[in-house]
């Protein structure tokens, strides 16, 4: 990428004020239009998300999606992908991927179950430790992609799958739903202020994040590295153990994922979150990165998209489509959103 | 293409009668290989043309020169059919006229313009004899397999008459930028080989090249020209314009500067057309080494090519790096910049034994290092000014567990005015500076932590006449504070000019050491040249 933009970062570049601009009536006129274009890019994902929603509140053939009872669960049941996403999205800002989360979590909630209904642990002990091992399977993929070097699409995708195995070999393909605190599911299946408890562990989840990538050095680090790896080597960035702690702090967040999805169903299922949730997280995270701050990686972003995605594909099941063309929707959104995001940062970057 | 066997000195190749002979002929009046006829390109907000004609004899090198924004590569893209020009402009190649606003990649091939960008399309993970053919389809058998025995012999006599030294079944990977460049300089004249009509773009071909190298490939240009090729290429090294173009066309504001012919081509001229103005000294005085405090010594650093290298560089001085590729140059810098591992032998900084173990370590002990390759080892081209600017000291902005950003962007706001980079904000990005501007930001981030030893390899490289100028002021004021500079470039009137002492290096040794009037190009160049072959 760094090659094709110094070949057309030279001098044609019609961008900002170069020697030779003529009239400045031109130049006023053209960023005008620049900045109509800005706010445009900036906001679409917004007001798509404002549209939809209002038309299936409106539609005829979705009379249940304004419901506050609809649009609660969606809330609650759709907080967790969010932290999925936001785990997603650390790595993604060093360029590196982690298709692991989905599993991840869905190995963190068995485990969370099975540790309370199995061996009869206390709740707290209990989901300290499965978060804990959510980082400690992040520790297992960063330190095979940031040391040894291995292609992290690879490693974890490979993890995913492992993960995958273990989960059918520890419930048997059957949920756990006997022994689990009750405390744990009044937790996740309550409501503070109307809304769904999920949803602030989400925003909580999501300020510390945005924190973290916006207002800390590591942030701008992880960013550094996604820009170009060597150059942040040789501004003195320990490159191998920044992307090693974006990984752990990856399987930490799925680990939360995990816990509060056995607090919300109150149950741990070997179906409840596999590769496809990875696949949504990553279509919100890119979907994501068109908006608010279009071409890069960004919280808010991705907190708009997560429910974007989350409330179209709510009122497309209500209207009764078939359930392919969620997966479809996904999968699609996914795919657009990884084009539109590619093609903006590379105009951003001046090789477009 | 070549028969194995026969690599094709271009001046025993058979040449047939080329199509644009000496004298006017009726098929082009003018006798132009190549004419361009009042040619304009507006962008919103920009003309990057402006009416601009001139044209190029048969057979002739011709020179395209100008500073970043003079419109030089918006001419070679519209030649290439990637921009479109205003309408009302013409390209005329031979007897075929196009108009400027209806270029096409297919119509400049078939016109005959055949480019070698500036960096140039070469597969990394294909051998270089694959790079060779990949565009004109391999040579097979009857049953389809490729015939790989002649394939490399041809590519070895390629390889050998363009003087790489690199095997035909190695990985373009696993060359040097340099070697990289060479290649596909190689691979775009193989298709030119043994019919010398149309026109050969090269743009900016030797910006990755170091001295010696340049100097083979203008070689193997002019004796592409002497048989009969017609040859534009854009450069922003004066040295080689003067050396090998027979005219040099300037353009400055993308506006027709002038076209100097022959012995009108001086450095004083180029610089005076380039720049719109005389630029008295492109080279700053630099100020005198006040002491003879060492600032960094090395003694016996043994590490990759190098094999036992000593040297003191004291405060406030300049001390220049000659050497040939490979000579180990840059893996010097690296090694005390604590990014390549050092086998044996000690650094000494200030009077302290430094053993890093990472770059930190280094910047710590007040090391900065401006790397070679701008783009792939210095540049966040997605990222903010702002954001470059500060990368190498983001932590000093880390107080009350919260990022200054407001105070980022006041100092990378700061920072701009200061270091002379020409920009619209500090949230503008790095990717949409022209290379003279993105390289004063590299130069910015380390100078702005006020080193104690600054590592600059090749600091000027791909960069114009004013923002080298500009450069050199900066390093110049550095040095009047204190900071001692290690310069390694290839360009050794540069070096002459800048460094208050000069070593060669050449077979991993320091080959020879020069001190003020004696550090002269021609000797700098004799050195490195001579104590390789002897080192060899």
């Amino acid at each position: 990428m760094s090659v094709v933009a110094d070949a057309t970062a030279g001098e044609s570049a019609p961008i900002g004020g170069s020697p030779g601009s003529d009239s400045p009536h031109h130049v006023g006129r053209s960023r005008g239009r620049a900045l109509m274009l800005e706010f445009t890019e900036r906001y679409a994902l917004v007001a798509l998300f404002i549209a939809t929603f209002v038309f299936f509140c409106l539609w005829s053939k979705t009379p249940g999606f304004h419901n506050a009872s609809n649009i609660k669960n969606v809330l609650g049941d759709e907080s967790v992908i969010g932290i999925l996403a936001l785990a997603v999205m650390i790595p993604l800002v060093c360029g590196e991927f982690d298709f692991s989360v989905g599993n991840n979590a869905g190995l963190i909630q068995v485990l969370c179950a099975g540790f309370m209904a199995r061996l009869g642990w206390p709740v707290v002990p209990v989901v300290l430790l499965t978060i804990a091992i959510g980082g400690f399977v992040g520790l297992l993929n960063g330190n095979t992609v940031a040391r040894v070097g291995v292609n992290s699409l690879i490693v974890t995708l490979g993890i995913s799958s492992v993960l995958l195995g273990i989960v059918e070999w520890y419930t048997n393909g059957q949920s756990i739903i006997n022994g689990i605190s009750t405390g744990l599911v009044n937790l996740g299946t309550g409501e503070w202020l109307g809304l769904p408890t999920t949803l602030y562990f989400l925003v909580i989840a999501a300020i510390g994040v945005y924190y973290m990538l916006e207002h800390t050095p590591y942030g701008r680090y992880l960013y550094s590295i996604g820009s170009n790896r060597e150059a942040a080597r040789l501004v003195g960035l320990r490159v191998e153990r920044l992307v090693l702690l974006a990984f752990v702090l990856s399987g930490t967040l799925a680990g939360v994922a995990g816990v509060l999805l056995v607090a919300r169903n109150g149950s741990g299922s070997p179906q409840a979150a596999t590769i496809l949730n990875t696949l949504q997280a990553l279509a919100a995270a890119y979907l994501g990165a068109t908006a608010i701050k279009p071409g890069r990686f960004n919280v808010v972003g991705t907190m708009i998209a997560i429910f974007f995605l989350a409330f179209t594909v709510n009122g497309l099941s209500l209207a009764g489509v078939a359930d392919w063309i969620n997966d479809a929707f996904n999968g699609g959104a996914l795919f657009l959103a990884v084009l539109v995001s590619t093609i903006i940062g590379r105009r951003r970057a001046g090789t477009g | 293409m070549a028969e194995p066997g026969q690599p094709g000195d271009p001046q025993t190749a058979p040449q047939p009668a080329p199509a644009h002979d000496g004298p006017p002929t009726a098929g082009s009046p003018s006798g132009a290989a190549l004419r361009i006829d009042h040619l304009s390109k507006t962008f919103p907000g920009t003309r990057a043309l402006n009416d601009v004609s001139f044209e190029i004899r048969p057979g002739e090198i011709h020179a395209l020169v100008g500073g970043n924004g003079s419109g030089k590569s918006t001419l070679i893209k519209i030649l290439a059919g990637v921009y479109h020009g205003d309408p009302g402009g013409t390209i005329t190649v031979g007897d075929t006229t196009v108009p400027a606003d209806h270029t096409t990649p297919a119509k400049a091939r078939a016109m005959g313009l055949h480019f070698v960008h500036q960096n140039p399309a070469v597969f990394p993970d294909l051998s270089v004899a694959e790079n060779m053919v990949i565009g004109h389809g391999f040579d097979t058998t009857p049953v389809g397999s490729i015939r790989w025995r002649g394939l490399r012999r041809q590519t070895q006599a390629l390889l050998d008459r363009f003087e790489i030294n690199v095997r035909p079944e190695a990985l373009v990977r696993s060359l040097r930028p340099a070697e990289r460049s060479m290649v596909a300089i190689a691979r775009a004249l193989q298709d030119q080989e043994g019919q010398h009509t149309g026109v050969l773009v090269l743009d900016e071909p030797t910006a990755s090249l170091p001295r010696a190298e340049v100097v083979r490939l203008m070689g193997a240009l002019d004796r592409f020209a002497a048989a009969g090729q017609t040859i534009l290429f854009v450069s922003h090294r004066l040295d080689e314009v003067i050396d090998t173009a027979a005219r040099a066309t300037v353009l400055r504001d993308g506006q027709l500067a002038g076209t100097l012919v022959g012995d009108e081509i001086t450095e004083p001229r180029l610089i005076e057309l380039i720049a719109g103005r005389t630029l008295d000294r492109m080279y700053p005085v630099m100020p005198p080494v006040a002491g003879d405090e060492v600032a960094l010594e090395a003694k016996g650093l043994t590490g990759g090519p190098l094999r036992g290298v000593d040297f003191q560089l004291r405060r406030g001085e300049v001390l220049g790096i000659a050497g040939l590729l490979g000579s180990g140059r840059s893996e010097l810098l690296k090694m005390i910049f604590g990014a390549y591992p050092i086998r044996s032998g000690t650094l000494v900084v200030e009077g302290r034994p430094v053993r890093f173990h990472d770059i930190g370590d280094a910047m710590a002990a007040g090391i900065a290092y401006v790397p070679e390759d701008r783009g792939s080892e210095a540049a966040f081209l997605d990222q903010t000014l702002s954001d470059n600017v500060v990368a190498s000291s983001i932590r000093r902005y880390w107080r009350g567990m919260k990022l200054r950003n407001r105070a980022i962007d006041h100092d990378a706001r700061d920072i701009i005015q200061r270091y002379f980079i020409r920009a619209s904000s500090e949230q503008q990005k790095m990717g949409t500076l022209s290379g003279g501007n993105q390289q004063k930001v590299v130069l910015a981030r380390w100078l702005s932590r006020g080193p104690r030893v600054l590592l600059l390899d090749e600091p000027t490289q791909g960069v114009d006449v004013n923002a080298r100028a500009e450069i050199y002021s900066l390093i110049s004021k550095a040095v009047g504070e204190g900071c001692s500079v290690l310069l390694v470039t290839s360009d050794f009137e540069e070096l002459s000019r800048v460094a208050d002492r000069a070593i060669v290096l050449a077979g991993g040794r320091i080959a020879a050491e020069l001190r003020g009037a004696e550090i002269e190009p021609v000797r700098l160049t004799e050195l490195a040249f001579s104590t390789q072959e002897v080192a060899s």
